[in-house]
């Protein structure tokens, strides 16, 4: 016997390509549409930042301005201030192993093994206790360098993980606290919860910078520093809150009533019944909020602090490199999106994992 | 526990005039009953007339608004020592199992041991994989109750509540989320738990379980226990109308 | 004593006083504590310095405003200004963000690209460093004498110059309205109306409303114009500088058009997070009544989207209206910036942060009544449809 087989003709490139883009002509006339326009973005982006661009600082600021293109000789010349401030130029080199440590620990709790209350716990206190002796120095031989002088990147980074470092436990307080079964506590806490979040972050950095210190007693008044952070992990613990409670509220009661039946007691029954579980569901979205609040440490800026945006501002501000501040811009909106970029696409990772899991 | 040891006859648990309210709602209604030790109690009744929220009242998953619970002779008050002291004592199966999810079937049995007996590693585990032993499943210790049947979960959560070494077990409807073929594996491990003498409150529809084990067998209704009487009794010969409707139902079918 | 500590009662009521009783305690304190440290500086506390003169101008007003202006009046226009940003931002982030999400919605792959890269590279840049960039962008614009100009208008670095009516601030307030409601009437009415009302006769309803409303715009300002002055006010250079017109200030243009861009990226995600909420079987019901694409997606998938959007989109109304306090950043005499300007002027620290709070309490529950509204009236009636 013979077999016939009747294969149908393979598509031929050009009819695939015909049949994606170009099925009817509305089809058509979008793909084209989008085609200008990707086109003329992309050859106008690549014409100013690589074709006629100035890469080098050989000629000083006059060369780079006179160039069509993008003068990335002021990144060249002024990197440094950009990620590090006003930090002793000698020293900077701490600044920058104490970014990497940040970076390091931020890697470490994406990875799964880390995810138990007390390996999260370890790695982010070392990595901050790390930080903070890299910066500060006084130890070890490391020349002081008090918090004034921080700055840059490295000041944005130390917002960033102080904020969650405090924001974070907070939340859980928070949560706990408005789900209480006890009315007035649960009340109060909504009222405080609800009150932070229908406030826009920049007052509450301002109350905290500003006028905090009128109201609190001189012992208590601290460094403008820690007050902004404070500020700032509030703002973050009212918006994780209610993730954290979105979360616990994933976990079915009939958990709760086991262990309460195993003689377990609150604290027992919450630090390992109710917040493992609580923690995984409100994963995805525990992550976008960390996304969201890495963001908007760039506005302590206005507070006047010398964090990333301030020294980019500073980078292009004085002097000869005055006309340089989109190369400036740039080059900081890159910083950003590689963290924020990064930090959000594990997210959605997560996420979709997660969902298959389910299932 | 307490001191009226000296009291020659201390039942396993006691409820005298039992009131309970959701709201306004009367769940409860003057609840009279005693268990004594070694006792096996099967509850049945309609749905909604109130026998798991008796059995939830014994360990105080809910709380009681009037009347008093005894449990192996203390009283169940707002003593909060009291409370935990009777929850340690009284292991509770649920009907949906309520296995801890994100830990494994042995981590289950042994997290409440450990930290709520303060029994060292070595001991909980040895009582755990016993326990799982005598509910048949000794090999499936390390998986996650995700990745178990439902009879298989409904075994470790049996076994999750004895590894405390409770006095006095109560099972709500253990049966009635399982297909009819894992009904077998549960009872018979309960059966063979009830061989053992311990003392039982069972609530469950499983007929021929309550004739085969049970001391007694009570029927609730609308909050109230309705009958009371040993299985045979109960039944050939009810007295009352109720019963004997209900029965039909459940038998008939 | 110690037994009635573990009594579970006497616990939960000692738990509550002591948590409510702290919390009242430390505010309290707070508030005592920055009344004297006030009144050592010579600031009495109170509400009487809303009465007195500012002494200090503000560079943007919908308003008339001088410095001898009382500081209540100021905070009025702080508000309005917000809400004015507010709102020009969030029209022109529902614009940018739909476009972007219908891009992303489409069928066709290289219109999702673009979208899908629009969306990744603006949402992951913070606003306030697009803010910061467009605000050098324009303040590095030519100066008025070599002004780019087109229809009219002047693109300078002191601000967007364009022309504009000679018509008194009333007429032209009320003639705007008149416009909106050209726009709103015949959507409402396309809404009241049920599809079994005929066609023709619906357009024909529509066509009117909006041509009635657009009469009224312009007989107003007809009437409101002012005598001896031409309708249009052309801006024209005269000396260094440019006159006559109407002056977008650099301040505003800057934040409305990163809140737009900025916010689009956001919105664009929820639109397609709405049309991906849209059953798939809904569709195909659709399609399979023999309904033209076009009218399965005006009837069916757009109605149905909106409706999974909205509550989404509340919330990021909200969340725009708060991202106008960017507005100090760059200098715009936004809400916020007045209440700072105050306390750095006046000293009456307290009063003002608690102005600041009820003013933005105010304008978020404002907010969320009015979506609320619209989601009740919009809402699926009965709760008995599945999937
Ligand atoms: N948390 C609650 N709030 C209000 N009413 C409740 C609550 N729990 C139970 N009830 C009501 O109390 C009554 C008794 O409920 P219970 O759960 O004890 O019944 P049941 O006999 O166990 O029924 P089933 O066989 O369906 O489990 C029912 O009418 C129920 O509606
Ligand atoms: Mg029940």
């Amino acid at each position: 016997m013979e077999m016939v087989v009747v294969a149908p003709p393979a598509p031929g490139r050009l009819e695939n390509l015909k049949r994606r883009f170009f099925a009817t002509p509305l089809q058509a006339l979008l793909s084209l549409i989008s085609l200008a326009i990707m086109a003329f973005i992309v050859w106008k982006l690549l014409d100013w930042a690589v074709f006629s661009a100035v890469f080098t600082t050989s000629g000083g600021p006059e060369a780079c301005q006179a160039a069509a293109g993008a003068c990335w000789s002021v990144i060249a010349a002024r990197w440094r201030i950009i990620l590090f401030g006003l930090y002793p130029f000698e020293e900077q080199w701490r600044s920058a192993l104490a970014c990497v440590a940040v970076v390091v620990m931020t890697a470490l709790s994406c990875i799964p093994a880390f995810w138990t209350g007390r390996r999260i716990a370890l790695v982010w206190g070392a990595g901050t206790t790390l930080y903070y002796l890299l910066m500060k120095g006084g130890v070890l031989g490391l020349l002081y360098v008090g918090e004034e002088a921080w700055g840059g990147l490295a000041l944005t980074l130390f917002i960033f993980i102080t904020t969650c470092l405090i924001g974070f436990p907070l939340a859980i307080c928070l949560a706990l606290l408005r789900r209480s079964e006890l009315p007035w506590i649960s009340r109060t806490t909504g009222i405080v919860i609800d009150g932070v979040r229908s406030l826009p972050l920049i007052s509450i950095l301002f109350t905290f910078a500003i006028v905090l210190p009128f109201a609190l007693p001189q012992w208590l008044v601290g460094d403008k520093l820690y007050r902004v952070i404070f500020g700032s992990a509030l703002f973050f613990s009212a918006y994780q809150a209610e993730i954290v409670r979105g979360g616990m509220q994933g976990v079915p009661a009939g958990q709760e009533e086991a262990a309460m039946a195993l003689g377990m007691s609150y604290w027992q029954r919450i630090g390992r019944i109710l917040l493992p579980q609580a923690m995984r569901n409100a994963l995805p979205a525990t992550i976008n909020q960390f996304v969201i609040s890495f963001k908007e440490t760039s506005l302590v800026v206005i507070v006047g602090f010398f964090e990333i945006l301030a020294s980019g501002n500073a980078a292009y501000g004085t002097g000869e490199w005055r006309f340089a501040y989109v190369e400036v811009y740039a080059f900081i909106a890159f910083i950003y999106f590689v963290f924020v970029f990064s930090l959000s696409r594990y997210g959605a990772f997560l996420e979709r994992r997660m969902a298959v899991g389910e299932r | 526990m307490t001191a009226n040891s000296t009291k020659p006859h201390r039942p396993a648990v006691r409820l005298e005039n039992l009131d309970k309210y959701y709201g306004t709602f009367h769940a409860l209604r003057k609840v009279n009953l005693s268990v004594e030790r070694g006792e096996r109690i099967v509850v049945c009744g309609p749905s909604g007339s109130g026998k798991s929220t008796m059995i939830r009242c014994i360990n105080r998953l809910e709380q009681h608004n009037g009347g008093k619970i005894t449990v192996l002779g203390t009283e169940l008050n707002d003593d909060v020592a009291n409370i935990e002291g009777i929850r340690r004592e009284v292991g509770m199966v649920f009907q949906h199992f309520n296995l801890f999810p994100h830990m494994t079937v042995m981590e289950n049995c042994m997290i409440a041991p450990m930290i709520v007996r303060k029994r060292p590693r070595a001991e909980a585990e040895a009582t755990a994989r016993q326990y799982l032993q005598k509910v048949r499943i000794p090999e499936q210790a390390m998986k996650f109750p995700g990745q178990l049947s439902g009879g298989q979960q409904q075994r470790v959560a049996i076994a999750r509540a004895l590894c405390m070494r409770p006095q006095v077990m109560l099972f709500d409807e253990p049966t009635s989320a399982l297909d009819p073929e894992m009904i077998s594996e549960v009872l018979d491990v309960m059966v063979t738990l009830a061989s053992e003498g311990m003392t039982m409150i069972c609530v469950t529809h499983e007929m021929g379980f309550a004739r085969r084990v049970a001391d007694r067998v009570i029927f609730m209704d609308g909050g109230e226990i309705v009958e009371e009487a040993p299985p045979e009794e109960f039944f050939t010969a009810s007295r009352n109308e109720r019963t004997r409707q209900f029965l039909s139902q459940v038998l008939g079918h | 004593m110690v037994s009635l500590l573990r009594n579970q009662k006497v616990r939960n009521a000692l738990l509550q006083v002591l948590y409510v009783g702290s919390l009242a305690a430390l505010v309290l304190a707070g508030i005592v504590i920055a009344r004297r440290n006030l009144a050592e500086q010579g600031i009495t506390s109170g509400f009487d310095f809303l009465y007195k003169s500012t002494g200090w101008d503000v560079n943007f007003s919908l308003l008339p405003a001088t410095a001898n202006d009382p500081y209540w009046w100021f905070f009025l226009i702080g508000i309005i200004n917000t809400l004015f940003l507010g709102s020009v931002g969030l029209v022109l982030a529902t614009l940018v963000g739909t476009i972007v999400g219908l891009a992303r919605t489409s069928s066709n792959e290289l219109a999702q690209l673009l979208g899908r890269t629009y969306v990744d590279i603006f949402r992951n840049i913070p606003l306030i460093l697009q803010v910061f960039f467009w605000y050098a962008i324009i303040t590095h614009l030519p100066t008025p004498r070599a002004a780019h100009e087109a229809l009219g208008m002047f693109l300078t670095s002191r601000g967007l110059y364009v022309p504009f009516p000679n018509v008194g601030g009333i007429a032209f307030a009320a003639a705007i309205l008149a416009v909106i409601a050209a726009i709103a009437l015949p959507i409402w009415i396309g809404r009241t109306s049920r599809l079994s009302q005929p066609f023709g006769e619906r357009l024909g309803i529509q066509l009117a409303a909006a041509a009635t409303a657009l009469t009224t715009a312009a007989v107003i300002l007809a009437l409101g114009r002012l005598p001896d002055l031409p309708l249009l006010d052309f801006p024209a250079l005269q000396g260094l500088n440019l006159k006559g017109g109407l002056r977008i200030p650099p301040e505003f243009s800057a934040l409305a058009i990163a809140i737009a861009i900025y916010g689009g990226s956001y919105i664009a995600e929820i639109v397609r997070g709405g049309f991906k909420a849209v059953g798939k079987g809904q569709m195909e019901a659709a399609l399979s009544l023999g309904l033209s694409p076009w009218r399965v997606f005006t009837l069916v998938r757009l109605p149905l989207a909106l409706r999974a959007m909205l509550p989404i989109l509340a919330n990021q109304y909200v969340w725009l209206m708060k991202a106008t306090t960017m507005g100090i950043a760059v200098g715009f005499t936004d809400f916020f910036m007045i209440v700072a300007l105050t306390i750095n002027h006046s000293g009456q620290t307290l009063e003002a942060i608690g102005i600041l709070m009820a003013g933005f309490l105010a304008i978020n529950l404002s907010l969320a009544a009015v979506f609320n509204r619209i989601n009740k009236a919009i809402a699926l009636k009965g709760n008995q449809l599945r999937g």
